[in-house]
């Protein structure tokens, strides 16, 4: 096989590699990291990189590059491959839009419960007054600790290396009264273990994580008051590996599991150096973490292989995984705290979803409660105190701005609200920061869904109608499409608009949720109607807007008083269970309470999203508020 | 009725134990009402629990069999009227009546062609499922020869058709071995019938010419001692067979009557105005469980049994089409090769996208159990290795003489696989919508 | 005993639609169908009426297709070669409609053209008085711009136009509106579809009474049974109540089953699947009855023997009351 020279700029590192090697894997030979957020499926465009040449390559895929982009020799790095010498320029990669929702929100956090750390906290912290040794008492250090802590009840216990190096120093300087930080087995029996000891005072600090596909989540709080002393939110490093659970896994199987390891502790430690730089605790002073996220993400976390997960019969390695050392993981807090991954349900129902039915409630509901995860795989729960069944659907990422040509993240510059004229068609914006809009954020496109479809711009199905008279709309380079914003009034000096593609993608993600929680009342034989509460989580849910939210049929046309939004509820479980061991049992307990319904499993669901793929739905007498608006606007 | 999975999960000890090896009882009481499980699984169900389960899943319409060496019929068991409301179960069996006054040699050519009789359709072996031999003569004995000319020749399961029991008797004798059907038992001959089906453990056709005459029947007959029964509602025409057959389903899984709630046997050629295979077809449709036919005519046949197979398929599975390399607008050696998965919606939106375009082209569809693209990505059934596989089954490489490759949009990430996979091939990652597949082979593709 | 006929209860009734129209209606057809109208499943008098029997249209094409069945093309002979003729034959052969499709090239190869259309729709309605379906060849541009210039042309006549798909339905329900002519809303094989096509075009002011919906449907053997169970579904939601699926419904068991190869093939062929013609016909006459089980109110065939027998089910069906 014939070996070519590819030269990349600026760094202007040269790699010889043979025919067929695909740019990104040239790149990547360069030691040069580029984001991949779709994966390497060609489907984002964020790889594009620019040939000198053209006839050094061939072009599999042109997808998301512009007749203009071709010309200008633009190519996808993942979708090229290297026929001959060839020199190829990396643009400046535009830094993936850092700032979070939920960090920018981020408020005070209540105590879910009235918090005893006595009887709810495995982890206690406390200064032990030892008797200094004399040539009488002359018992060696660690017998002396044994001896005390025996005293207290706490016996056997057991005591880590690298604490037995630190004791006599520490005891000594401490002039014989340390402070030590001890974890119970919760329950008993099992030895008690000594986790740090110091001769400062040490306040007894826990993690709540919260993995998600998209965003990673955490707490950090005083296990002593149970407080939360600061939040934080970062996306989670594994994106550019893919951005959905199912590219993540097969990255995993074909490519590298321990990378994307490496790649979620990195944002962990992202996360801990922000929490330290704002309250003053490094790492080291954290003595017990808990995990929630979905089953996939416990799975690259922990280094389990996923590859079953996405196979029939989509069976986990594990979904109530032990407790293990923060060192063994190689987290990076201190190496003797206990990490405890919550309990999942199913492969495509996991630990998030356990927390997240701790967290609203449901568990202990006397009333018919729907829970409704909205996220990148819309997780739904029904039931009461009684039952509980639950499903998982892929939705895609179109509420997170995702998957859509100019979709972006909910932060400055993102359209966050459309109101349409419905006889000129002009629309007026809402815009994140009140400057020039660069893009779509997921309520803006809510909003403007369901604008569209109230003035008639777009059928009930979600077509454009290139018939009516306004520059709006206009036949696009992916289909008819509707222009939300014009050039000389944007950020990016281009047209924001909103494709037919894009109204795809929308609609399929609302159907595909709304279809979800239908069959799964139906399956045990309920009205959604009955439904006394509906308990929105997920980071997103605290921005939808519920009455457009109902227009476009995402979400049932009940009273908005049964409507709660609660925000990230997997780590509001993660919490709780790090407060309270009981709160922690109750997840498992949660866990396998749920039954689970496959959606795959027959047509039921697949006649049901049909039947959501219309705006609000097919049946719009199950929308009666929608279908009077309706009426009101045929008949203006 | 039957039970919803809640109210049965009230009816069960809600201990989640597992020991029914479901991971909630809920889940278990699902399977149950969906007829996917069976109550003895849960070792923990109370007496009255179990009372009460079992009165609500007794079959509304009774299962009978018809068995010989060489095969069995089964039918009854249904529990719809509408196929898409669960699907259809058991078959209905078509069997060729034959005369007992036949010259014995030339029965036993026409049994021999019919018992070789079959047909592949999509891989399924389809095939006559039995004979109806009926005593013409009047005469036990030569009933009797015929039935062993029969099975010299064919291990087919049979109905015996004998106005007498005498002659039902000799018939049973001549079949020893096999269980047929007996037909029938009427309102003059029951009694006698009745004790020829309890000696040979046979089924039993009853034959009324009313309703109300066949339910007193089989009350009767129950009563005497024979719980597998066959309707003959002496139906002669469409529409009469539709409102009987209609009715008969109805009575039995809506209102329970028991009495009633059995299958159905009918002879679509005992008429000569109609057409027997329209009216067959008929009986396929609409609820008929044995259908005897006067002619045997490979080609009638065949459209039967596919019929028969087409109305019986679970519409519960996802809706597939058969993978293979489909043509589309008369393509040649030189027209685009596009691929896809089995689902028969994403088949027919790309088909009709293709046909509507005017591009002459062959779509490969490959086996992903029905799931769409992505769907069948995700779950590992659309990948290159598959793709390469079925390229191979199918032979593409005959179709046409370029050697390049169309996938869908949404798995370009397959690209460079499948070119390991298929050395020699260039893969194109074509639109991910079906709808841009015109402006794409416009762009990309030269003819 | 006394065995008592469980009867269903329904709530509502297939809308009726009325297809042509005569002089007096401002078209030239010599006189109008109506179909539609139920107010039980099919056929089960006992519970509900079936004002109208189904109806049997003749596919007619605008120009010889050379890729229909030598059997075909033997039985239509010459008459093949000028659709006014073939029309014609087809009213002889006991059409109750007459179902033309526009092709897309002319015999000559030359693209269909507004103006020809125009033409061979003229031609055929002065051939023959039966009411008249018209459709495009099926491309989505082709489709607008012949069927604009028939339903122009035709004004008036209250042709059956089509084909309406979801991705392309606007313009021609717009011309339909406009010169008062009727739509055919075509939707792959799926119960929810049916309906929001439906839909989309009452959107557009298209009164119920002038759509007619295509559900589509398999040949026997080829997914039949879909097409048999989305017609049974949208059948029973139109007799509970549900006002978007109960326009009546046209199939084309002769498009469907003349292109498998059962019907269109007679050599190299197993032994066992019979002698070719029968086979045939069967293949075309099964799908069509079987059709007719599940609510078909419009059947378009193909061959003048399948519409003989099919014709003979449902007279007997129908009951001596309305065959009269």
């Amino acid at each position: 096989m014939t070996n070519h020279q590819v030269r990349l700029q600026p760094s202007n590192i040269i790699v010889e590699v043979p025919t067929g090697t695909l740019i990104s894997e040239v790149i990547h030979l360069a030691g040069i990291d580029i984001s991949q957020p779709c994966g390497g499926q060609g489907r984002c465009g964020r790889c594009a990189v620019i040939l000198d040449d053209e006839s050094g390559v061939r072009r599999r895929s042109t997808i998301r590059l512009s007749a203009e982009d071709l010309e200008d020799g633009y190519a996808l790095a993942c979708q090229t491959v290297i026929e001959g010498d060839v020199t190829i320029s990396i643009p400046e990669q535009e830094r993936i839009e850092r700032r979070l929702v939920t960090d920018k929100s981020a408020r005070k956090v209540e105590l879910p419960f009235a918090y005893d750390p006595v009887t709810m906290q495995s982890v206690q912290a406390f200064q032990i007054h030892l008797s200094p040794p004399t040539m009488q008492d002359n018992i060696d250090d660690l017998s002396r600790l044994q001896k005390a802590l025996a005293d207290r009840g706490y016996s056997p216990i057991d005591i880590p290396l690298n604490v037995l190096r630190r004791l006599g120093t520490v005891f000594r300087d401490a002039k014989w009264s340390p402070w030590i930080v001890i974890e119970t087995p919760t329950p008993p029996p099992g030895p008690a273990r000594l986790i740090d000891i110091s001769v400062e005072p040490i306040r007894p600090i826990g993690l709540a994580l919260d993995i998600g596909t998209t965003t990673v989540t955490a707490y950090m709080v005083d296990l002593t008051t149970g407080q939360v002393l600061n939040s934080a939110a970062e996306y989670n490093d594994q994106i550019n590996r893919g951005e959905d659970v199912i590219s993540r896994i097969i990255y995993a199987e074909k490519k590298d599991l321990n990378e994307l390891g490496v790649l979620v502790r990195q944002t962990i430690d992202t996360l801990l150096e922000r929490l330290k730089l704002r309250t003053g605790i490094p790492p080291q002073g954290i003595h017990k973490v808990t995990v929630s996220g979905n089953t996939t993400m416990i799975h690259l976390f922990l280094g389990l292989p996923p590859a079953s997960i996405r196979l029939t019969p989509y069976i986990p390695a594990a979904n109530d995984p032990q407790s293990y050392l923060a060192a063994e993981l190689a987290l990076g807090v201190n190496p003797h705290a206990s990490v405890y991954c919550l309990p999942g349900v199913a492969s495509y129902v996991g630990a998030d979803i356990s927390a997240g039915v701790l967290a609203c409630g449901l568990a202990d509901s006397e009333v018919l409660t729907l829970f409704i995860d909205v996220g990148t795989n819309g997780e739904t729960v029904l039931g009461t105190r009684e039952w509980m069944v639950t499903c998982a659907c892929s939705a895609g990422p179109a509420f997170e701005g995702a998957g859509v040509v100019d979709g972006m993240r909910a932060t400055e510059g993102a359209i966050e609200e459309v109101w349409i004229h419905s006889e000129t068609y002009e629309p007026t914006i809402r815009v994140i920061g009140g400057a020039k809009p660069r893009g779509i954020c997921g309520s803006g496109l809510i909003s403007l869904l369901s604008e569209l479809f109230v003035t008639g711009v777009v059928d009930r199905a979600g077509n454009v109608k290139l018939d009516l008279d306004t520059p709006r709309v206009r036949q696009g380079e992916h289909g008819p499409e509707y222009i939300v914003a014009w050039s000389d009034e944007t950020e990016t000096e281009r047209d924001i608009v909103l494709t037919k593609v894009d109204v795809n993608n929308l609609m399929r993600a609302k159907a595909a949720i709304y279809a979800g929680f239908t069959v799964l009342a139906e399956s045990v034989g309920v009205e959604l109607n009955d439904a006394k509460q509906v308990l929105v989580g997920g980071a997103f849910g605290q921005y939808i807007n519920v009455e457009n939210a109902i227009k476009i049929g995402l979400l049932p046309d009940l009273p908005w008083d049964r409507f709660h939004f609660l925000g990230n509820t997997s780590v509001l479980g993660s919490y709780m269970a790090l407060l309270s061991h009981d709160a922690f049992e109750h997840t498992r307990e949660i866990a396998q309470r749920m039954t689970y319904i496959e959606l795959s499993a027959d047509n039921t669901f697949y006649d049901a999203f049909t039947a959501a793929l219309f705006l609000p739905h097919t049946e719009i007498s199950r929308f009666p508020s929608v279908a009077d608006i309706w009426d009101q606007e045929k008949r203006d | 009725m039957a039970l919803s999975g809640l109210e049965i999960y009230k009816l069960l000890p809600q201990t989640n134990c597992k020991d029914c090896d479901y991971p909630t009882c809920l889940a278990f009481a699902m399977k149950l009402a969906a007829k996917q499980a069976s109550l003895s699984d849960c070792p923990h169900v109370s007496e009255e629990a179990k009372a009460k389960l079992e009165a609500a899943s007794a079959p509304p319409i009774t299962l009978v069999e018809i068995k010989a060496e060489g095969g069995e019929v089964k039918v009854g068991n249904e529990t719809v009227v509408f196929r898409h409301e669960k699907t259809f179960y058991h078959k209905p069996g078509l069997f060729w009546r034959l005369r007992d006054t036949e010259d014995l040699e030339e029965l036993k050519r026409k049994v021999a062609d019919a018992d070789a009789y079959h047909v592949d359709y999509v891989g399924i072996d389809l095939y006559l499922d039995g004979f109806a031999i009926e005593a013409v003569s009047g005469d036990p004995e030569t009933f009797k020869n015929a039935i062993s000319a029969i099975l010299s020749i064919s291990k087919k399961p049979l109905i015996l058709i004998a106005s007498t029991s005498d002659i039902a008797k000799a018939g049973l004798e001549g079949s020893d071995g096999s269980r047929p059907l007996l037909y029938a038992a009427d309102g003059e001959n029951w009694e006698t019938m009745v004790e020829v089906a309890k000696q040979g453990d046979v089924p039993l056709a009853v034959r009324a010419d009313t309703l109300d005459e066949l339910a007193d029947l089989t009350q009767k007959i129950k009563a005497a001692g024979v719980e597998e029964m066959v309707l003959d509602p002496g139906v002669h025409h469409y529409l009469d067979s539709l409102q009987q057959l209609t009715t008969l389903r109805r009575l039995a899984l809506k209102k329970t009557f028991r009495p009633l709630g059995y299958p159905i046997i009918t002879f679509p050629g005992a008429n000569e105005e109609v057409d027997e295979t329209l009216l067959a077809a008929e009986h396929i449709t609409k609820y008929g469980g044995l259908i005897v036919l006067e002619e045997f005519n490979p080609a009638s046949l065949y459209a039967l049994l596919v019929l028969r197979q087409n109305i019986y398929t679970d519409p519960q599975k996802p809706i597939q089409v058969q993978p293979g390399v489909y043509e589309i607008n008369s393509p040649d050696e030189n027209s685009p090769l596009m691929v896809t998965t089995n689902f028969s919606i994403t088949y027919f939106s790309i088909a009709n996208e293709v046909d509507g375009s005017g591009w002459p082209g062959w779509l490969l569809v490959t086996d992903a159990e029905g799931m769409s693209v992505l769907t069948a990505w995700a779950a590992g059934k659309f990948d290159a290795e598959r793709i390469a596989k079925d390229a191979k089954t199918f032979n593409v490489e005959e179709k046409v003489s370029h050697r390049k490759l169309i996938i869908p949009g949404h798995v370009a990430v397959l690209s460079g696989e499948l070119e390991e996979e298929m050395p020699g091939w260039e893969i194109m990652v074509g639109p991910r919508e079906a709808v841009d597949i015109n402006s794409y082979l416009k762009a990309m593709w030269t003819k | 005993m006394a065995v008592e006929i469980p009867k269903e209860k329904w709530t509502s009734a297939v809308r009726e639609v009325t297809l042509g129209a005569t002089s007096d209606e401002g078209g030239t057809r010599s006189h109008t169908i109506t179909v539609g109208g139920e107010t039980a499943l099919p056929f089960l008098h006992f519970e509900g009426e079936t004002p109208n029997r189904p109806i049997l249209a003749l596919d007619v094409r605008s120009h010889k297709p050379e890729d229909w069945s030598p059997l075909l093309r033997q039985t239509w002979g010459k008459a093949m070669e000028d659709p006014a003729t073939w029309a014609q034959a087809a009213e002889e052969a006991g059409a109750d409609m007459i179902y033309l499709v526009l092709s897309l090239t002319t015999t000559d190869g030359e693209p269909n053209t507004p103006e020809n259309a125009r033409a061979v729709v003229r031609k055929v309605l002065e051939a023959t008085g039966l009411p008249l379906a018209v459709v495009g060849p099926g491309q989505a541009e082709v489709d607008n711009e012949l069927i604009v210039a028939v339903a122009e042309e035709a004004v008036g006549e209250r042709l059956l136009l089509g084909l309406c798909e979801e991705k392309n339905y606007r313009t021609i329900v717009a011309a339909a509106l406009a010169h008062n002519h009727l739509v055919q809303s075509k939707t792959p094989m799926d119960v929810n579809l049916s309906k929001q096509l439906v839909i989309l075009i009452n959107d557009m002011g298209m009164p119920l009474e002038r759509i007619v919906m295509d559900p589509t449907t398999g040949a026997l053997g080829y997914g039949i049974e879909y097409g048999f169970s989305v017609m049974e579904r949208l059948r029973l939601a139109a007799l509970q109540g549900d006002k978007m699926t109960q326009q009546p419904m046209i199939v084309n068991p002769g498009e469907e089953a003349w292109r498998v190869k059962e019907a269109k093939v007679g050599e190299g062929v197993p032994e066992n699947w019979g002698e070719w013609e029968r086979r045939a016909l069967d293949w075309e006459a099964l799908t069509a009855t079987t059709l007719v089980h599940s609510g078909a109110d419009i059947l378009v065939l193909r061959h003048p023997e399948t519409l003989r027998r099919v014709r003979a089910v449902i007279d007997d069906l129908i009951g001596p009351k309305s065959a009269a």
